[in-house]
């Protein structure tokens, strides 16, 4: 696989508008290149474990940062979490909550799920393209995940 | 009858009688022994004599064995009434004359007695010699009639008899009188007791009549009177007051002997199990008032008692079926106790009937379980309801936001990317719509925290008020603002509470502190507090613009506001969180203002 193409930011967000403007936050930075966003759980599990409409994907390609809503249609985020945490195939990808929830009780879940950062979007719109974009640059740019064809099977 | 068994009276008399009799009797017999040896000594003398007389006078004629001459001398005894018969023997001891020659010879002893006088019968004999010259010629015989010394003892013995009939009449009636002075007072002592343990009247007193023993006795036995009567009476009182007791106590008091027999059955237990004293005193207490089935078990508790003397039943507050009248059963609480150390034992039991309350008891339980049963299903709607809020609160921190964010989102793009196109007017109203977005969104996060607030569990500490209202107000005037208000901080009491919460309390007050007084030319903060046992009080007062109090009840509701946006911002939700923090404290908050003459908070925190 042509690591140009590799797959960087996997954005599960089922409002529209919400994903153009993350999308937007990201691009201005340059990080939207290898972008994919899905609308509800299900398609992103599929789309995570090879399954459904996704079953011709490699599921070795893992996508630099996955950033996660909580409230989704079908299959929710914590299950999505929690689905992605518990396989040793997909463990090590690095999971980012956003969300509007600032309810303690989905902070405690997502961390005890193994979340690697759970950030509450901000409704002011330029501390919410600051924080997406910072969040892209973190994840995509300086963190150094280990090698998912490496990593213990 | 013996004589131990007479009254006294005539114990008296016979005491007297008795001994003037002996000494009477005593004289007389002295009298007449020596009377009589006296009397009798002369009689013997004067026939010897006489005797004498006549065997000298007739030795002659015997010697000449002249019977003309003896008979003459023989005689002589005519004028002798006494003399009876006389004989005159010879040496050979033969009858030689006689005297009354008329009489016959046998009357005349054939064999001659001793020399001598010796009495027979009612005759004197007597033996004398005849002497002549030493020769003892014959014998003389005399027998005298005493007859005479008989007729008069029996004279005295007559007069004895009268002497003695007399003196005891005397005596009698001197002793009748005189044992009056002795037996008197002891016959009263006597009836006075007599009438006493006749009467059980103790307050009879004897009277007493001299000094002697006797008014000893008298005075030592109303003594004793006094010490009865006081005991009597004392008797009487704790008689009384206990059966008093017994009679108003509102228990049932039985008491029972060692064989389970009724003693005492008071009045309230008569009430209790419908038999009236008379019914039950001295009857098995089992048959009456204990139902059959309890019976065998009350019989072997008793003889386990009397055979070991343990019984642990005894001094317990048991709870029992009992046995009315009527053959009803029913509820009673008893305790049973062993009255003394006395043997064999008694045992009282105290007796409560207890329907009424086994029933309220019953209700009690009743009412409790329907009670328990409506928390249960309140705490049920409650926690429904409080789900219910959960997510509502979840969705509103979810879905409300969301579109918020897009306005503010999509707004922001406008004016970045179409700004040339916008005239001034445009870029006015999307900032406003920039605002109004912001606003909404601070409003909604703080609805969040306050519906959170009824939720979280307080976790309380001692908490140093004065140190924590310093640190926030340091931490709000950080920002370098207008005016920095001058802070008099006087030493806070401490209080127990959640910390966290305790320091959104003082962030809101000192917010709206120093947010309405910013205005002022110096304004001024005054944070105080004192406690007493029960609570800590706690204000903070302000110069600032402060408010108008007809409108001091809608300060502490949500989204309430009594000043204009324009004015002083705000959400509304400030107070109404403060409210609920103190609240869910146990303490209260209220304020005290008018306008444009600062506002005062005053909160408390029970202890």
């Amino acid at each position: 696989m042509n690591a140009i193409q590799e797959l960087e930011i996997l954005l599960v967000e089922d409002n529209v508008h919400d994903a153009e403007l993350t999308l937007r936050a990201l691009k201005r930075r340059n990080l939207a290149n290898k972008f994919v966003h899905l609308k509800d759980g299900a398609e992103a599990l599929d789309f995570i474990f090879g399954t459904g409409q996704y079953a011709h994907r490699d599921i070795s390609q893992h996508p630099k940062v996955i950033l996660l809503d909580l409230k989704l249609p079908k299959v929710d985020g914590l299950e999505v979490l929690r689905a992605v945490k518990s396989d040793l195939r997909t463990k090590s990808i690095p999971v980012v909550i956003m969300t509007s929830s600032n309810e303690q009780r989905d902070v405690i879940e997502s961390y005890k799920l193994g979340v690697n950062s759970y950030v509450v979007k901000p409704v002011d719109f330029d501390s919410f393209s600051k924080a997406v974009s910072e969040l892209g640059c973190y994840w995509v740019l300086l963190n150094y995940p280990p090698d998912p064809q490496s990593g213990p099977a | 009858m013996t004589l131990r068994d007479q009254p006294i009276r005539r114990k008296l008399m016979a005491i007297i009688l008795m001994t003037s009799g002996a000494v009477l009797l005593l004289t007389c017999g002295a009298f007449i022994v020596s009377e009589w040896i006296t009397f009798r000594h002369g009689l013997v003398q004067s026939l010897a004599t006489l005797a004498r007389i006549t065997a000298d006078n007739s030795s002659a004629a015997l010697a000449f064995r002249n019977t003309e001459d003896a008979q003459a001398v023989l005689s002589a005894f005519r004028i002798e009434r006494n003399v009876v018969a006389a004989g005159l023997y010879d040496q050979y001891g033969k009858l030689f004359v006689r005297y009354p020659t008329n009489a016959p010879a046998v009357a005349f002893p054939s064999t001659l007695g001793a020399d001598g006088h010796q009495f027979a019968q009612s005759y004197l004999v007597l033996y004398q010699p005849v002497m002549e010259s030493d020769k003892r010629l014959g014998t003389l015989y005399l027998k005298s009639d005493v007859s005479a010394m008989y007729e008069r003892f029996r004279l005295y013995g007559g007069i004895v008899v009268l002497v003695m009939g007399f003196a005891f009449l005397v005596a009698f009636a001197i002793s009748a009188r005189l044992q009056k002075r002795i037996s008197g007072p002891i016959l009263a002592l006597a009836g006075t007791a007599k009438a006493i343990s006749d009467r059980k009247d103790y307050s009879v007193r004897a009277c007493k009549v001299g000094e002697d023993e006797l008014g000893l006795l008298t005075d030592a036995f109303n003594h004793m009177l006094n010490q009865i009567q006081e005991r009597d009476t004392a008797l009487r009182t704790e008689e009384t007051r206990k059966s008093a007791i017994l009679d108003s106590a509102l228990d049932g008091i039985i008491s029972m002997d060692h064989l389970g027999r009724v003693l005492e059955f008071n009045p309230a237990a008569e009430r209790i199990f419908e038999y009236t004293r008379d019914q039950v005193i001295g009857k098995d207490m089992a048959e009456f008032i204990i139902p059959p089935s309890l019976r065998e078990e009350h019989r072997r508790g008793l003889r386990h008692f009397l055979a070991t003397g343990k019984g642990p039943v005894l001094g317990q507050r048991l709870e029992l079926r009992a046995l009315r009248a009527d053959g009803t059963e029913f509820p009673v609480e008893l305790s049973i106790t062993r009255i003394g150390s006395e043997e064999p034992p008694t045992f009282t039991g105290f007796v409560r009937e207890i329907t009424a309350r086994k029933r309220a008891d019953e209700e009690i339980r009743r009412l409790n379980a329907e009670l328990e049963q409506r928390v249960i299903e309140r705490t049920a709607q409650l926690e429904s309801a409080n789900k219910e809020l959960e997510a509502f609160s979840y969705s509103v921190s979810h879905d409300l936001r969301s579109p918020l964010r897009g306005i503010a989102g999509y707004s922001q793009i406008l004016l970045q990317d179409y700004k040339p196109k916008l005239d001034d007017e445009g870029k006015r109203i999307l900032g406003v719509i920039q605002n109004e977005t912001q606003r909404m969104g601070r409003l909604i996060d703080e609805l969040l925290n306050f519906s959170r607030l009824g939720r979280q569990q307080l976790k309380c500490s001692v908490l140093d008020m004065t140190a924590l209202a310093k640190a926030v107000f340091q931490e709000l005037t950080a920002f370098p603002s207008e005016r920095k208000p001058h802070l008099d901080l006087r030493p806070l009491p401490l209080a127990r509470g959640d910390a966290p919460m305790m320091r959104q309390v003082f962030v809101n007050l000192l917010s709206n502190a120093i947010k309405f007084s910013r205005t002022r030319e110096v304004p001024v903060i005054e944070i105080a507090g004192h406690s007493d046992t029960e609570q800590g009080t706690y204000y903070v007062k302000d110069n600032g613009v402060g408010f108008d109090p007809k409108f001091s009840n809608k300060l502490f509701g949500v989204f309430q506001r009594l000043h204009h946006d324009d004015e002083f911002e705000g959400t509304g939700v400030g107070l109404a969180l403060v409210h609920r923090i103190l609240h869910r404290h146990g303490g209260r908050i209220w304020a005290e203002s008018r306008p444009e003459e600062g506002a005062t908070f005053y909160f408390t925190l029970p202890k």
